[in-house]
């Protein structure tokens, strides 16, 4: 049957139900969250009709969740901003009281004031980042202002998962990697609510369940994703990692490892100096240096030829076990031997972790040798030639179906840097890395580990940086630090408070910039981030502190911009706000420079492009870069004579290139839009891109899609593409040396910067463990245990982003307050009822919220979900709303420093030590109920005002594109059709052999 | 023809892709506008045609947690029809679906007092009925590709936990999973005979553990392979 | 089940105008000596037909969408609301032309009226007894869909007719027909009876639960979330909840105010009295009304987390 012919009966008596003449479909990318899907949108009368998943699309494939089908309600949300707004003079920052300006003035105050600073000293504009998507345009805006002071949120995000991969194996979880959802067999996720990949992952899960792999959840809740799981560990916060070097201890018992593998693509068999308390100790025993005074090759033991070799080397038989002492005197031995002797330790016995990590000894076993079933004895292969990284063809793939995907429960706690290691440590074991049924990596990973960008440390008035602001750093060398040691960033990113702290630390720069710790700056400038609520630690003291004055009278943060579509919170802590389109409304793009949107098997790039007319005086913050750029005289942004070098965003975006051929966006390059990957600037990209649904996607021939790190052809094409530096092999590193030469400096042994404070050197012997080791989180370390029982979780609803959503007339109906979720057993314990209300108290302070116990939690946990609660007055929102009188932020309770204890340890940041990742989910509560029959939650706040010229919020809503066409009943069918209506049996078959309402293949039958 | 859903409880997550993609079709749809009360206000209280319930099932430490995705199950015992006094209620002989014709109905509550399973809720704003329309303007469509002739709800989940079809088909995917998943009616006991069907949850699948012999605890018993690098 | 206040004043009212007219129509043409009284039987009509409309007007009061209530007589063939409209309006031309013929001839009438008087007499029962299956016929509520439910609905619109009847009686001719005095404290007697018998009905635990309604029979079910913070129609409809002790409290009030405070004042002889005790009556039937929504159970509830209904 051709889809033209006519499926409805001539007298079904069904009425035409929209006039599709009036509509149009256009396609873009959704922004209703990170994960970007493709959208299909229908538009009646610059009305949104209708947003559906775009079949065609790499990432959801036609799929929608519930904030993508929510979209319409985003677009006609009444806390839309709708011009530039500068806080009226003489009101005080925080009391929301703003008057309208036009853009032109709005741009001259912006642009005098940045041209001032650059001209001076141009750290003193610190620029951060919240949930965007174009870090490569933002994070090149500020390379070019000259400002190392530049990050985005990754810091108090999961820069714990992204660093814990790119320094293991040169890809990762979070939005760089993906299980091999059609070959996996068996799948463990570790502390994922709902994550990036949104969409993905539920499509993935359903493959997986579709197929009868296991998937095994470890989550202290059993929400969500995890309520589908055949297996439910609830582990006890903060403890994966001990969980996980358990299994490889379990792993290595049994010599149940892939030595294939681990020799061929892993420093295991290299060589490390053992010589404890010397210089050089824990290093890789190298070959001569090179003649360009680049240090030598790490050695291996050749078990052929009886000799070190170059470990890097093609055709050597490295033993994967020894100790000696080589020639030269140096007592050495294998990076794996020290792995065998660290972990068959008793320490990570199962009986010993279980105790810690409330996973019974018998589970960690069972689950390990599980694993190693799957991995070993269910082996696939794919009978696909390839070439490895030394030339040599080889005849298949070799995959070991095991696969994980892991987040947040484990990057939001101080040891999550060494936790995400010691997962891709028991991936690696097991051989499951890039390989059929594993962790594949999304182009443009893998990397060579890490990445070859450092941080940027120098600031020069009117010169762009010599490199990015934030990088990878791989030596104490590397950090952003002065000569005696102390911090040049405001957020002491790259100190020795976190030196690898590579996506910086968002969370530390209010707090910093208030003391003047390590300095004062003038201008904060904010896009995409409610720093006044829920992405701020401490939010009422962050509130306080945004509004703190010198004696002077003068704001300690002199001036605050902040680009925001909506009125947040943050809104009214803002001098000047620049009101931005919505995602329907604006050109973006979605780039290979940034996060990738590819999937394991294809690089995938996408752009937005306007599906909705502006009704507003708003202007989208890609503009507004591009503008200042060009009137700031940025070098990449103006042409050899001087002049401003591009238009708009449009025009900057297909024309800037970042080296030759390589651009924003990677598809139909090249003048006549034929290159993929690399190619001329083409002219009309933004229509090839349209003409394509607003995407691109180039996939990987077969012979490139596995063992990547060590693939010819794919390590020529990432090259080609600019993705990678060079086709050297990508040798994963399950031995860091670059933490070792941390740990180094620590112990006072290390040629170059060192610390000079104590509680620095204790934490780089500490936590700079060159392979991975579970420690405590640093909260629990320092407060009373007893005292504080319970761990405090938050979880993402998959219904709500963030602070977005509740603006959302719809979305919020599903959920508009949050309860402190608890283990009905623990609450019955301590008598505490049901939707009782109850105090909840940290180190840092306390909250009033409501409980609702439940039966999968943890017993030592509680959670709630994030960022439910909102201000009175914000979003739109009434000032009774549930979100302000009865929701309530977990915030409060987490501080951005250190629980006190009178120590060293007093001002440092709650962040992993290694990273600086914030360290959300180290929190520990006690909960008491009210006494006196308290209800609602605490504190509040007053609330804030509309904005001028604000939508009035409706009190009723019936949103429609068109007067809805009924379906008519006829009158006769009304008066005499019995309950049966069997009367009409003859039409029902008429119509039931004529359409075909069923399974796959609609309309074929 | 029996059109209606299969809703897998093995595989939803309860994400309500469902629900508010069956709110956004259905408001400019035939049954729309469905309307919101109090939007932005304290207890917002709208219209909606789809409801995700969860539910823990056994007591700690032996539970489980299942979504339940419920809209109009198309019964074939429709009593919510029946009581209806304006006939604004009526189940379509062609395909079993039941509608409101939003011109007759008088808001008088009587056919959700009728249904079981909440599947009927009044408009705040119109006063009239509003209910699962199994999408019969996207279904019968022919505008629309034909890929895209399913219901709403169905199209967006992203687990593709329901599906839709003609349970009168034996051959038909609905049919075939209702036999091989042992799909369940909800309430069977009350006699309404319910199209929709739902899928329990699986059992775990077997994994073996990995026969081990020997135990190794140094790094002496461990032999090293001639692996080529 | 949520408790519509036009709903409680439309079946009391319209209950106690049927039962009225039933009575007396009945004991009119039976031939009972006090009700051959033309102004009675005229005072009973108006009075009888001014409660029939005051409740069918107060009906439409909780119709949201008002405006296409004239519909409600097309689904006769199915649907007991509709039945109902259609024999209350019926009711109509027959009542006012029995009531007619008395005007104009008094209590004698001629066959055509007394036909009309039959008719109208059924047609009240009718009518009565349409709306109680309204109720009774909903599976989805256990303790309507019940037998009790016609027979309460019967017995307590006559019951309050009776007590409107012996007032109408009382007042007008200024004496008391024992009779009727009897008959009433009869079916007050009969109204308790039938009251208890069916609060001891739906105090047994035979309800639906949570268990069959979500398909897990095997263990224990809790709802953890309903998937809306704010309660929505389902919630407001059907989740209405009173406490069992003041349900206790309520019932009592009830039975004493519907039942034992009229028949107390019906040992007495005075119209005044008579008078009061049926507008008492028909306040603790308002109660009674109250309690019939406010004890009625939802099987929707179930999926809202409650173990039964
Ligand atoms: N719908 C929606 N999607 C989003 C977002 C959103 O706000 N809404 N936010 C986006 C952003 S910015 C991010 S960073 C990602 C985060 O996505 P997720 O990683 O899914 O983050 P969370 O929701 O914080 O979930 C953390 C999970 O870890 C569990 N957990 C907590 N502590 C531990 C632990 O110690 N061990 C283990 N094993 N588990 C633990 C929690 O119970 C929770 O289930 O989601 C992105 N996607
Ligand atoms: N307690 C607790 N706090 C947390 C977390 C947690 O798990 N627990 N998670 C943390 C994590 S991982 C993250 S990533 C952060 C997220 O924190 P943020 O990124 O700061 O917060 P969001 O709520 O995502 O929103 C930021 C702002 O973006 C604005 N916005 C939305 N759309 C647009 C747009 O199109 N243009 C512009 N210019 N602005 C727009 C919103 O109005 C909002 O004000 O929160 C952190 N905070
Ligand atoms: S996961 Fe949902 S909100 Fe996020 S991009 Fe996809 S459809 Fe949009
Ligand atoms: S969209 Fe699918 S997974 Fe999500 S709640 Fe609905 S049925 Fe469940
Ligand atoms: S689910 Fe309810 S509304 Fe739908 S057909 Fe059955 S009884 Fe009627
Ligand atoms: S509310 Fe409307 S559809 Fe429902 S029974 Fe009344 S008239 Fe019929
Ligand atoms: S079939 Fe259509 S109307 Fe029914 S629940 Fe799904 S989307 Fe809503
Ligand atoms: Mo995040």
């Amino acid at each position: 049957m051709t889809s033209q012919e006519n499926i409805i009966a001539i007298d079904s008596g069904l009425p035409e139900f929209e006039d599709r003449d009036k509509q149009q479909t256009k396609y873009t990318t959704c922004y209703m969250c990170a994960c970007r899907c493709g959208i299909k949108v229908t538009v009646e009368d610059n009305k949104v009709r209708f947003i559906q998943g775009n079949p065609n699309h790499p990432v959801n494939k036609g799929v929608l969740c519930a904030k993508g089908n929510s979209g319409i309600m985003k677009q006609y949300s009444p806390a839309k901003l709708s011009s530039p707004l500068l806080r009226k003079p003489g009101t005080e920052r925080g009391a929301g009281e703003f008057e309208e300006i036009s853009w032109e003035r709005a741009l001259g105050i912006l642009e005098k004031r940045l041209a001032k600073i650059r001209d001076t000293d141009p750290k003193k504009l610190a620029y951060f980042t919240g949930r965007d998507q174009m870090q490569a345009l933002t994070g090149m805006w500020a390379s070019q202002f000259g400002t190392i002071n530049w990050a985005a949120h990754g810091g108090f995000c999961s820069v714990n998962m992204a660093a814990g991969g790119l320094y293991t194996m040169g890809h990762a979880f979070w939005e760089f990697g993906d299980p091999d959802w059609e070959n996996t067999k068996y799948f463990m996720m570790w502390g994922v609510a709902e994550d990036h990949a949104s969409n993905p992952l539920k499509l993935g899960l359903k493959r997986l369940k579709e197929r009868g792999a296991k998937f095994v959840s470890v989550n202290p809740v059993r929400t969500g994703y995890q309520a589908i799981a055949d297996e439910w560990i609830s582990i006890r916060p903060g403890t994966d990692g001990i969980f996980a070097l358990s299994m490889i201890h379990v792993l290595l018992k049994h010599q149940l490892v892939d030595e294939e593998f681990l020799v061929r693509y892993t420093n295991a068999p290299q060589l490390v100096v053992n010589t404890p308390g010397k210089v050089g100790d824990g290093l890789f025993y190298r070959g001569a240096a090179n003649s360009d005074g680049t240090e030598g090759k790490p050695q291996v033991w050749d078990q052929q030829r009886q000799t070190c070799v170059d470990g890097t080397s093609a055709d050597c038989s490295p033993a994967l076990f020894a100790e000696f002492i080589t020639d030269d005197g140096t007592p050495v031995r294998t990076a794996m031997s020290i792995l065998l002797e660290k972990y068959l330790d008793d320490e990570y016995s199962p009986e010993v972790a279980a105790k810690e990590c409330g996973v019974s000894a018998a589970d960690i076993e069972r689950i390990a040798l599980e694993m190693a079933h799957v991995a070993f004895k269910e082996t696939i292969t794919l009978d696909i030639e390839w070439t490895d990284w030394a030339g040599r063809k080889q005849s298949q793939f070799i995959g070991r179906p095991v696969s994980m995907h892991a987040m947040r429960g484990i990057s939001a706690h101080s040891n999550g840097f060494q936790t995400c290691r010691a997962l891709h440590l028991l991936q690696i074991v097991l051989g499951t890395i890039d390989c059929p049924g594993g962790h594949l990596a999304k182009p443009p990973f893998p990397k060579h580990i890490p990445p070859g960008i450092k941080p940027a440390k120098t600031n020069i008035p009117n010169t762009p940086l010599k490199s990015p602001p934030l990088g990878f750093p791989t030596c104490p060398e590397d950090l952003v630090i002065d000569d005696a040691g102390k911090p040049l960033r405001i957020d002491k990113a790259y100190s020795w408070d976190a030196p690898i702290s590579c996506h910086g630390m968002m969370h530390m720069v209010i707090s910093n910039a208030v003391k003047g710790d390590p300095y004062k700056i003038d201008t904060l400038m904010l896009f995409m981030a409610n720093m006044a609520w829920n992405s701020s630690m401490n939010t009422a003291q962050t509130l306080e502190m945004l509004c703190a004055k010198e004696d002077d009278g003068e704001y300690k943060i002199p001036f605050i911009v902040c680009s925001d579509a909506f009125n947040s919170e943050m809104v009214a802590y803002s001098d000047l706000v620049l009101p931005d389109t919505t995602y329907l409304e604006r050109y973006d793009t979605i780039s290979m420079l940034d996060r990738p949107i590819s999937e394991p098997h294809a690089a995938c790039d996408s752009v937005r492009t306007p599906v909705i007319e502006v009704d507003r005086d708003v202007m989208s913050w890609q503009e507004v870069m591009v503008e200042m750029a060009g009137r700031l005289n940025f070098p990449a942004f103006k042409t050899a004579t001087g002049d401003r070098r591009y238009k708009d965003y449009k025009d900057f975006i297909i024309n800037f290139e970042k080296e030759p051929g390589i651009g924003f966006l990677a598809g139909y390059r090249g003048v006549d839009g034929t290159k993929s990957l690399r190619g001329e600037p083409n002219p009309r990209q933004w229509e090839a891109y349209e003409e394509n649904q607003g995407f691109f996607e180039f996939p990987l021939e077969p012979k490139q899609r596995y063992m990547r790190h060590a693939n010819k052809d794919y390590l020529e094409l990432a090259k080609e593409a600019g993705w990678g530096g060079s086709t050297e092999q990508i040798v994963i590193e399950i031995y860091s040396e670059k933490l070792q030469k941390f740990r180094l400096a620590g112990q006072g042994l290390y040629d170059g910067p060192m610390p000079s404070e104590e509680h620095h050197k204790e934490r780089l012997v500490k936590y700079f463990d060159p392979l991975p080791i579970y420690y405590m989180p640093l909260e629990e370390q320092r407060i009373d245990r007893d005292e504080y029982p319970f761990h405090a979780v938050n979880q993402r609803p998959m219904f709500m982003y963030h602070s977005w959503d509740s603006q959302n007339a719809w979305l919020r109906q599903i959920m508009n307050q949050n309860y402190l979720y608890m283990n009905r057993v623990a609450g019955e314990k301590l008598g505490i009822e049901d939707l009782s209300w109850v105090w909840v108290e940290s180190h840092n302070g306390k909250i009033r919220a409501q409980i609702k116990l439940m039966e999968g939690t943890n017993e030592n946990t509680v959670w709630t979900w994030n960022a439910v609660a909102k201000r009175g007055g914000a979003w739109g929102l009434s000032d009774d709303a549930n979100e302000a009188t009865d929701a309530f932020l977990m915030n409060h309770l987490i501080s951005e420093l250190l629980p006190a204890k009178g120590d060293s340890g007093d001002k440092i940041t709650n962040s992993d030590p290694i990273t600086g990742q914030a360290a959300w989910y180290d929190l520990r509560v006690k909960i008491t109920p009210v006494t006196n029959g308290e209800t609602g939650s605490w504190p509040q706040f007053s609330a804030l005002k509309p904005q001028p010229n604000a939508l009035q919020s409706p009190k009723m809503l019936s949103y429609a594109t068109h007067k809805n066409v009924n379906i008519i009943r006829r009158w006769a069918d009304t008066l005499f059709t019995g309950e049966k209506h069997s009367s009409n049996k003859a039409q029902s078959e008429k119509v039931s052999n004529k359409s075909i309402i069923n399974g796959q293949t609609p309309g074929d039958k | 023809m029996k059109l209606g859903l299969v809703v897998d409880l093995d595989t939803c997550v309860g994400c309500h892709g469902c629900a508010t993609a069956c709110k956004q079709w259905n408001t400019s749809g035939t049954i729309g506008p469905l309307s919101d009360k109090d939007p932005y206000g304290k207890d917002p209280n709208g219209a909606w045609l789809n409801r995700i319930r969860t539910y823990e099932v056994g007591d700690t430490p032996n539970s489980k947690t299942v979504h339940m995705p419920m809209s109009c199950m198309h019964c074939e015992e429709a009593a919510c029809v029946t009581v209806c006094p304006t006939g604004a209620s009526y189940k379509r002989a062609e395909d079993g679906i039941v509608l409101v014709d939003q011109d007759k109905c008088m808001g008088c509550n009587l056919c959700a007092w009728a249904c079981p399973y909440g599947a009927r809720e009044l408009d705040p704003a119109q006063g009239t009925m509003k209910k699962c329309t199994l999408c019969v303007d996207r279904i019968y469509d022919q505008k629309l590709p034909e890929n895209e002739r399913q219901p709403a709800c169905v199209l967006t989940c992203p687990t593709k936990s329901r599906v839709f079809g003609d349970f009168d088909d034996p051959n038909s995917q609905v049919s075939q999973l209702v036999r091989d998943r042992g799909g369940k009616q909800l309430m069977p006991e009350l006699g309404y005979n319910p199209v929709n069907t739902y899928l329990p949850p699986r059992n775990k699948p077997a994994v073996e553990v990995y026969k081990v012999t020997s135990i190794k605890q140094s790094v002496k018993t461990w032999v090293n392979k001639m692996i080529t690098r | 089940m949520h408790p519509a206040f036009s709903v409680l004043v439309f079946t009391v009212l319209s209950g106690a105008g049927y039962g009225l007219i039933l009575l007396m129509v009945i004991g009119h043409l039976l031939g009972l000596g006090e009700l051959q009284d033309r102004n009675l039987l005229l005072s009973g009509g108006v009075l009888s037909l001014v409660l029939i409309s005051t409740g069918l007007l107060a009906s439409t009061l909780h119709l949201a969408n008002p405006k296409n209530a004239w519909r409600a007589f097309s689904r006769f063939k199915t649907s007991w609301l509709s039945r109902e409209a259609v024999f209350a309006i019926l009711f109509y031309p027959f009542v006012i032309f029995y009531l007619t013929g008395i005007w104009s001839m008094g209590a004698q009438l001629n066959a055509i009226f007394v036909a009309a008087g039959i008719i109208s007499a059924v047609l009240a029962l009718v009518t009565l007894f349409c709306t109680s299956m309204i109720y009774a016929s909903l599976k989805t509520i256990r303790q309507w869909n019940n037998a009790l439910t016609p027979v309460t609905y019967l017995v307590l619109g006559i019951m309050s007719g009776s007590l409107l009847l012996l007032a109408v009686q009382s007042i007008v001719a200024g004496t008391v027909s024992s009779q009727l005095q009897q008959s009433a404290m009869a079916l007050l007697v009969l109204g308790v009876a039938v009251k208890i018998i069916y609060f001891f009905w739906i105090g047994k635990p035979s309800g639906s639960t949570i268990k069959p309604a979500t398909g897990f029979t095997q263990a224990s079910v809790r709802l953890l979330d309903q998937g809306h913070s704010s309660n929505g129609f389902l919630n407001n409809e059907f989740g209405y909840t009173v406490a069992a002790n003041k349900l206790l409290r309520i019932r009592l009030l009830m039975l004493a105010v519907a039942f034992v405070l009229p028949l107390l004042l019906l040992l007495s002889h005075n119209s005044l009295l008579f008078l009061i005790a049926a507008l008492i009556t028909l306040a603790g039937l308002l109660a009674e009304r109250w309690l019939f929504f406010a004890e009625a159970r939802h099987v929707v509830r179930l999926f809202h987390g409650d173990q039964r209904v």
